[in-house]
């Protein structure tokens, strides 16, 4: 497959904000593709720039004291330095997200309904009658019960989880290509969790879009994604298909984040294990690589030279490390 | 909504009546004989005799409340005894003429500091929103009665603009025009001093707004920074800007009052100082109750509104 | 700064990194306004002592006089120094301003402070009492006790305003000590047994003085507008005892001739005013301390 036909093609970009302390460099350097139809999965600690980054990619990045550098392109559409004006031509119909916290990304004095169709009447140019028909269609579609009745709350009369799924119908409103969703789930109950990423998924599938997910519970994407980035200081540090990552992953950041997520395999009262250390602020980045005061396999070059991302074994998988862990390919999967 | 909406209006009641007994007590409150004050200038045995009988004054004193507030109620304030004419009427006819100053000069501040606090809060810090913070911060200390004065010595004085000076008022009916040119200064000199504080209310809570995550979604709908601006900005930002005005009306009565007085415009500010002047008591009562409770409605009124804007209001 | 401050909420929660402690600098322009309110209160407290003329000397042969050497700001139309007439006149301003202030806080913050502190039914009651008040136009509450109780001395204009301004006091400084006796080391405190005056004192007083004192500075500012607005309309001390306000009034009559009789005493006016104004508010963002609605 060629690039053109790529959803989206993202390369060396960068995000840097300028700050009273120093510049920080929340996104280093990223490079990825996402296929259409696809489901990819971004994941991280918080703090490893992941929102940061598909913030950019949309282009939605705070407008002062940003510098974004190199390359986004969501379906041929060059996002870094697009205008404002311009990149709204994309916004809702090419790509829309889904953000993370449901109680703030709804506006607490606006109506749902007329949330979900302004998109509809603005960007799609529907009248009044056609883009509520249409809204509570959406509604319904997300799995909200009574939709009539719904159109008219205020999101304060709503549920997290309801109120998720709204923010889910007003970013699939334009029928977006790629939907981008931001911890989607973060601020929900666990048992909605599923239920919100079930609705996801299934969306997908039925709408033909693509998805990226970002989150740092590698739990959420297992299933859910047919290819991972595991983002560490705002950099790549290993990316490849979601079962060559989970099981032949070679960065020991991507292990120490898989034992320190919660497995139903585990047994009762399994400790789980924890990262030593915090993860490094950004103000002040060594120059090697940015895991290695927290890696138990570190060694000088570590400190002094930042690895970068090299090939391991299946084509598409990739890991930036001096000291991979020895690869556990031919060995059988668990 | 019901509830919150009763409970108000039990409020409501409950300082409407506080505001009539001290009105009403005023009198007892200060110094000296009450016949005498309230007759003034107009203290013969025949206006005593008269008032004694129009206000009960040798009943006891809570008969003298219910008597008189049965009379407000039935749009009796009682007869001036100093210029013998009902207290109701002059205040009848001298009100419209505050609330066409006040409704002129809100329109015009409302008109001036909504765009201008948005232009503001688009780019916090830019060279337009120094200019204007720093001009809106300099007019803050600028008393009206300072602007008024100044406004007819440059504009009726100096530039001789006809129609703006002392003393040139005419009524709507005659000739609305001129009117309008004799109520232009006063208008603007209110305005002056609330588009100075919608402005700042309105600027900071809309950068405050503009930070929302909600606001990031909406841009992230690829609607224009215009709708996103007056659909989903605006109006939360704007219950600061609501409670703004409705605390700002007991000032612009009182700079109401200072511009017909320099102006002469019979409104009930000029009636008031007149009365004051005359020691015209029952009058001065008659405006200072009307007055009061105008403001307590006026404020329920923008209480009610402001729920409607932002209904998490209610709920909480 | 507020540009800043949104990458901020962004960035914390993403990338982890401290922010910087704020430190907004008073600056140059705050220093000289407090020079000017010094100067303005010591001229007005030594105006006696100082070589100026009589304030209420009429000069005949000297009357509506521009601005010049002999007469610094000129004569009014009675032939009284201008010059020193705004001095003198600084005096009714800053009196009814602070005297009615010391009234207000004395009188609206400890009741503000205690019923913040101790809650219940005290609170309840007070709060409910004061809110009431609130509600009643304090400006025309206070031309209504003005016009009436006559002769109209200092000092009753003082008692007036300052009682007038004790239910607005009450609600800053109570907001302000609910803020505070809400935190953790305020309950701490209580919890090893520290006494009520204690807490009230040397924790609660510390933590809320910073809002009390750039609320006094924008309340003394308030105060001495509505002074002005009363001697405007004739309600404030009788004349010939000149008041910036007062003075203006009269000066209206002769607007035309003399345009600087109302010229000067608005400018010393709207300077000390906004040099209050700012000195309050520098305060205020300073301190770091949130918006209080006036």
């Amino acid at each position: 497959m060629s690039e053109s036909e790529k959803l989206l093609v993202v390369k060396d970009l960068a995000t840097t904000f300028a700050t009273a302390g120093g510049l920080v460099p929340a996104v280093g350097g990223v490079s990825f593709d996402l296929e259409r139809n696809e489901t990819l999965g971004i994941v991280g600690e918080s703090g490893s720039g992941k929102t940061v980054l598909s913030r950019t990619i949309m282009g939605l990045q705070p407008r002062a004291n940003v510098t974004v550098t190199g390359s986004a392109r969501v379906n041929g559409f060059e996002v870094v330095g697009a205008s404002e004006k311009e990149k709204r031509q994309i916004w809702g119909t090419e790509v829309a997200m889904v953000f993370q916290d449901p109680m703030t990304s709804l506006n607490p004095v606006m109506r749902i309904g007329k949330q979900i169709d302004e998109a509809l009447r603005v960007r799609m140019g529907m009248n009044r009658a056609a883009a509520r028909a249409r809204a509570i269609e959406l509604l319904e579609l997300v799995g909200i019960p009574s939709p009539a009745q719904r159109y008219d709350a205020y999101p304060g009369q709503l549920s997290g989880g309801m109120r998720q799924r709204v923010v889910i119908a007003t970013a699939l409103a334009c029928s977006p290509k790629l939907l981008m969703a931001d911890e989607p789930t973060t601020g929900l109950d666990v048992t909605i969790q599923a239920q919100i990423l079930n609705l996801l998924d299934e969306l997908k599938d039925r709408l033909k879009m693509s998805v990226i997910l970002v989150t740092h519970d590698l739990g959420v994407v297992a299933t859910r994604t047919s290819r991972i980035v595991v983002m560490y200081a705002g950099r790549i540090v290993e990316t490849g298909s979601t079962r060559e990552v989970f099981y032949h992953h070679r960065m020991p950041y991507t292990r120490a984040l898989l034992e320190s997520s919660p497995k139903v395999s585990n047994h009762p009262h399994t400790r789980l294990a924890t990262i030593p250390g915090r993860p490094p602020n950004l103000l002040k980045l060594a120059q090697g690589c940015s895991f290695a005061p927290r890696c138990a396999y570190a060694t000088d070059r570590c400190h002094q030279e930042r690895p970068e991302l090299q090939p391991a074994a299946e084509p598409g998988h990739s890991f930036a490390c001096w000291n991979p862990l020895p690869t556990t390919r031919g060995v059988a999967a668990p | 909504m019901l509830r919150y909406v009763t409970r108000r209006l039990v409020m409501l009641l409950g300082i409407v009546f506080v505001i009539s007994v001290g009105s009403f007590y005023l009198i007892h409150l200060l110094p000296g004989d009450p016949a005498v004050v309230i007759l003034g200038t107009g203290a013969t045995p025949a206006n005593k005799a008269a008032l004694f009988k129009q206000l009960g004054l040798d009943k006891p004193i809570y008969l003298q409340y219910f008597t008189w507030i049965g009379n407000v109620i039935r749009g009796n304030m009682g007869t001036s005894f100093i210029s013998q004419s009902s207290v109701a009427a002059t205040i009848r006819a001298a009100l419209p003429i505050d609330l066409e100053i006040i409704v002129l000069s809100q329109l015009l501040a409302f008109v001036a500091a909504i765009p201008m606090a948005m232009r503001s809060a688009r780019k916090p810090d830019g060279p337009l929103d120094r200019v204007l913070g720093a001009s809106s911060f300099t007019l803050l200390s600028v008393p009206p009665f300072i602007i008024i004065v100044l406004l007819v010595l440059f504009v009726s004085i100096k530039l001789g603009i006809p129609h703006t000076g002392p003393s040139s008022y005419v009524t709507f009916a005659s000739d609305p025009i001129g009117n309008l040119e004799s109520l232009a200064l006063p208008a603007f000199t209110l305005a002056i001093g609330s588009f100075v504080v919608y402005y700042r209310v309105l600027r900071s809570d809309l950068i405050a707004t503009l930070q929302e995550e909600f606001i990031t979604m909406a841009r992230s709908k690829g609607i224009s920074q215009r709708r996103i601006m007056w659909r989903h900005a605006f109006r939360p930002s704007s219950v600061a800007l609501l409670g703004a005005a409705s605390v700002n009306i007991g000032g612009l009565l009182a700079s109401g009052f200072v511009v017909q007085y320099l102006l002469a415009i019979p409104g009930l500010g000029y009636t008031l100082i007149s009365a004051i002047n005359t020691s015209d008591f029952l009058l001065v009562q008659g405006i200072v109750l009307t007055v009061s409770v105008g403001v307590v409605l006026i404020n329920f009124i923008f209480d009610f509104v402001i729920n409607i804007v932002d209904p998490r209001i209610s709920r909480e | 700064m507020s540009n800043v401050a949104n990458e901020f909420s962004l960035l914390e929660e993403t990338l982890l990194i401290e922010k910087p402690e704020k430190t907004e600098p008073l600056g140059i322009l705050f220093w000289i306004c407090v020079g000017w309110i010094g100067v303005n209160v010591l001229a007005a407290i030594l105006a006696n002592v100082l070589p100026m003329k009589n304030p209420l000397f009429e000069d005949y042969n000297a009357i509506n006089v521009g601005p010049g050497l002999h007469h610094l700001f000129g004569t009014d139309d009675l032939g009284r120094d201008i010059f020193s007439r705004v001095v003198f006149g600084s005096r009714v301003s800053i009196a009814v301003g602070v005297g009615a202030m010391v009234i207000g806080f004395g009188v609206g913050a400890p009741l503000g402070m205690l019923a913040a502190y101790k809650r219940g039914r005290f609170d309840t009651v007070l709060t409910t009492f004061m809110y009431v008040l609130l509600a009643f136009p304090a400006i025309i509450a206070t031309i209504a006790v003005l016009s009436f109780w006559t002769p109209r001395a200092l000092l009753k204009i003082i008692v007036v305003i300052g009682l007038a301004s004790v239910p607005l006091v009450y609600r800053v400084i109570r907001t302000a000590t609910l803020n505070v006796a809400t935190k953790d080391y305020i309950i701490a405190a209580k919890v090893q047994g520290a006494t009520d005056r204690r807490i009230l004192i040397k924790e609660l007083l510390p933590n809320i003085a910073p809002i009390g004192v750039s609320f006094l500075l924008i309340g003394i500012a308030t105060v001495i507008t509505l002074e002005g607005a009363l001697a405007f309309l004739g309600l404030s001390v009788n004349p010939p005892t000149p008041s910036w306000g007062n003075m203006i009034n009269e000066a209206r009559t002769v607007l035309a001739q003399n345009p600087w009789l109302v010229i000067f005493p608005s400018l010393a006016l709207c300077l000390f005013l906004l040099c209050l104004n700012f000195i309050g508010d520098r305060l205020r963002t300073h301190f770091d301390v949130t918006e209080v609605k006036l």
